[in-house]
């Protein structure tokens, strides 16, 4: 491996202009002139203290007042990626991720990310810049309707038309993102209200009256909760995303814990309860555990915090926990109900809604023999691969080589596809905020600028130690890869470990399931080497086609300080399983392709 | 079976199976259970199984005058594939708010996630459904040929309506009423040679003290 100059190396490196925003606490608020510095002080005055972005004609005022801000922002090399960044940012850091676009493309560039963090529930506030406002709807220059190409993928968008209350706009927007259920908000800046005077400061962030959520759960749906948790035999805690982005992990384990019931996750909800734990059957789904998806087929009570039944975790809904009674908990009623009817609902605050529940129950439910039947099960169907060693290199046995090298704080993103599956089967996690992916839309390309966010957040946290490793595939990681550029600029430490199976491998999979094997446009036939294309941008970057090289790459590449590319030349006929087909029976997965 | 490579995590085992794929018993191996849900994800008898009855509802929405409030509550109804009749907007007394009437034809758990989503859009204040015996009201105009304007005015006194314009060619009446006498009323003016009809959705508030704003 060459030695070469890169952006770390300090004699090759301009001198950054914004040597003070790393020291965010200590710095003056920003002055209000004008619409843009109300923006920039909304932001400031709500608490964020990163943004990441691209900059561009119409959002330009916004920017320039960011120059005196001591929010600390990081220039992407594409939209999307800034989106996909503030996400992860708002994942790891329990706070709302900020992201910055200028109008037309810019705006819709970030599109996929702000969907992405519509589907998952994660808190962002994208602003956009927007054509003066007396030019809007003439399509003008980079024109576009944001508002409402955005309006069905956020929580709720501005579009802001005076300077006197652009800031109070921000601040309801960053505050909304992260109230109650959270999703992402968009305010439309166009460039003549950034542009102009004002002094007003924005009030304190508020929340719109229309959307306070219900804290607590009705008193009586409780009681009656509280009974079926008694009487059930076999009963399962499935713990979401939700359980997550209400801080309610403690709540979750204890409840779990108190009253013995064996925990199943979704996918967004990897990191609410330890893997490691005897009651965890980890995730349940399309391509969850064997166990899993068996107890959640037999199960005769689900306590679900946190989730919204999406059809990857149910399959087909008719044979979903079919003889299950249902306690739903979830702080947005219209998830009530929406997919898999609940007996017992009951909305509120996760924590808060598990607290009232067990401060209702009298007793533990007696499920002794189905504790037992669910540990038969983790026997019966054990998360093993074969890896011969005469075969191409295994992907699981990438992701346990990692696992193995790294502390359980480390920080995992992925993109999307089978190294997203593997990176979640093989990979312990035990603590919340540690695995940052994109559920939901399931976004290729999702990985590296998560990686990105995610590094930020944990350095901004103190916690420059923590280890962040995107499991990433050779196609999601086309998608993304200039955001590498960043990385190195930014000398951030992450490390991307390429599944390189040269195809779309989760496609490949179904084509040869369900279409005969015929493998239209999943085969690359020829894909860059990434190491090379790594030490191109200015990371480093290693090739690894067998198990003897594993080892001492993965070291190597972790000890690196700095964004570093590990191209795993992967076993490309492996396939993914566990497997419920497209709108299945859980209980029916598939463990060999001839059972799907 | 070639050698196998020591997995680097010592609780997972290699798999004593060949070829690709995963141990354990097969889907026709395993217990499954007998029960089923229907499609709104409630467990069901199976041999019973009934779809709930499609049914016709009236919401009344109020929403504060924010701009593209109404593109928002539309664009609502599209995206999820609400089955919906008819939309009246209009604003209501004090000028800050509107009142958005629709009418909607869903089976019960439709309606009620209708309602939920309806009370998410930020700029929606409260949502109820009209009780079965709400005032609703609905307003036609009818353009008919002006041959008879004797009978055009005898039918429209019928319906209660009242002629609003006449020409030496047309009539044009209006009537107004529950959506069955507007109906009824358009299918008498056939008669004359309909040229253009043009109706609004349903206007509908609660009878006696009841306010849409109880539920």
């Amino acid at each position: 491996m060459s030695e070469r100059a890169t952006p770390r190396d300090p004699a090759n490196r301009a001198e950054p202009a914004d040597e003070g925003a790393d020291a965010p606490t200590d710095q003056e608020p920003i002055e209000v002139t004008s619409g843009a510095t109300a923006v920039v002080r909304a932001l400031e005055d709500a608490g964020a203290t990163a943004a990441f972005g691209v900059q561009g004609g119409a959002i330009m005022p916004v920017y320039d007042a960011l120059y005196d801000s001591s929010i600390k922002h990081v220039m992407m090399a594409h939209e999307q990626g800034a989106a996909h960044a503030a996400d992860a940012y708002g994942v790891v850091a329990g706070e709302p991720g900020v992201c910055l676009a200028t109008s037309g493309p810019g705006a819709t560039n970030l599109v996929t990310g702000i969907a992405d963090a519509n589907m998952d529930s994660d808190a962002v506030l994208a602003l956009t810049g927007q054509v003066p406002s007396d030019m809007v709807g003439s399509d003008a220059f980079q024109e576009t309707d944001t508002i409402g190409i955005t309006t069905p993928i956020t929580k709720h968008n501005y579009f802001a038309s005076s300077p006197d209350r652009i800031g109070d706009q921000v601040g309801e927007a960053f505050a909304l993102s992260e109230t109650g259920r959270p999703g992402p908000t968009v305010v439309d800046l166009p460039k003549d209200v950034t542009g102009a005077e004002t002094a007003r400061e924005p009030g304190p962030p508020r929340v719109p009256e229309t959307s306070v959520p219900q804290r607590e759960a009705d008193a009586d749906g409780v009681r009656l909760a509280a009974r079926a948790v008694e009487r059930a035999e076999k009963p399962v805690c499935l713990f979401g995303g939700g359980v997550i982005k209400g801080d309610a992990c403690e709540e979750a384990r204890s409840f779990a814990r108190e009253y013995g019931i064996p925990v199943v996750t979704t996918m967004p909800g990897i990191g609410t309860f330890p893997e490691d734990d005897d009651l965890c059957l980890e995730w349940a789904g399309m391509h969850g555990t064997g166990y899993a998806n068996m107890a959640i087929t037999h199960t005769d009570l689900l306590v679900a915090v946190g989730t919204r039944f999406d059809d990857r975790l149910t399959g087909g809904v008719d044979t979903f926990a079919p003889e299950a009674e249902v306690i739903h908990v979830d702080i947005d009623p219209a998830e009530i109900s929406k997919n898999v009817h609940a007996d017992y609902p009951l909305v509120g605050d996760a924590g808060l809604v598990l607290e009232q529940l067990s401060a209702e129950l009298d007793r533990s439910p007696d499920a002794r023999e189905w504790r037992e039947q669910c540990r038969a099960w983790q026997e019966e169907y054990p998360m093993t691969y074969s890896a011969p060693k005469d075969e191409p290199l295994k992907p699981q046995f990438v992701v346990e080589a990692f696992d193995e090298a790294t502390a359980a704080d480390t920080i995992v993103t992925t993109g999307v596809g089978q190294h997203q599956m593997w990176a979640s089967q093989f990979w312990q996690y035990t603590e919340p905020r540690t695995w940052v992916s994109s559920h939901g839309l399931g976004t290729m390309g999702y990985g590296l600028p998560a990686a990105i966010g995610a590094r930020l957040a944990a350095d901004q946290q103190g916690e420059e130690d923590r280890d962040v490793v995107c499991f990433d595939g050779d196609g999601s990681f086309l998608m993304t890869q200039q955001g590498l550029s960043v990385a190195v600029r930014e000398e951030m430490d992450i490390t991307v470990a390429v599944l390189n199976n040269e195809y779309i491998g989760m496609v490949r999979q179904w084509q040869d399931a369900f279409f005969d094997g015929r493998r239209m446009a999943a085969d690359y036939n020829w894909i860059p080497e990434f190491d090379k294309l790594a030490e191109a941008f200015g990371a480093r970057g290693w090739r690894v086609d067998s198990y003897d090289e594993v080892a001492e790459t993965v070291d190597a590449a972790l000890d690196y300080d700095g964004p570093s590319v590990v191209d795993f030349h992967v076993d490309p006929e492996e396939n993914v399983y566990p497997m419920v087909s497209s709108g299945g029976a859980n209980g029916q997965f598939a463990l060999t392709e001839d059972q799907l | 079976m070639s050698e196998e490579v020591p997995h680097p995590n010592p609780d997972s085992e290699a798999p004593d199976h060949e070829g690709a794929g995963m141990p354990g018993p097969g889907p026709d191996e395993r217990p499954h259970p007998d029960g089923r849900r229907n499609e709104q994800g409630i467990r069901i008898d199976p041999e019973a199984a009934a779809e709930p009855p499609v049914e016709r509802v009236t919401l009344s929405a109020l929403v504060k005058n924010d701009p593209g409030v109404l593109a928002r509550v539309s664009g609502l109804f599209s995206r999820r594939q609400f089955n919906i009749e008819s939309l009246t907007v209009g604003p209501i007394e004090d000028g800050e708010h509107s009142r958005i009437t629709v009418v909607v034809e869903e089976h019960a758990p439709g309606v009620e996630q209708i309602k939920k989503q309806l009370r998410k859009l930020v700029p929606v204040v409260s949502v109820c459904e009209l009780e079965p015996e709400a005032m609703e009201r609905e307003l036609a105009l009818i353009k008919v040929d002006g041959e008879a304007p004797d009978r055009i005015g005898a039918v429209a006194e019928m319906y209660g309506g009242k002629t609003v314009d006449a020409s030496r060619e047309t009539v044009t009446v209006e009537v107004t009423g529950s959506q069955q006498k507007v109906e009824g009323a358009i299918a008498t003016f056939e008669q004359f040679g309909v040229r253009e009809i043009c109706r609004t959705g349903a206007a509908a508030l609660e009878r006696g003290s009841l306010t849409t704003e109880q539920e």
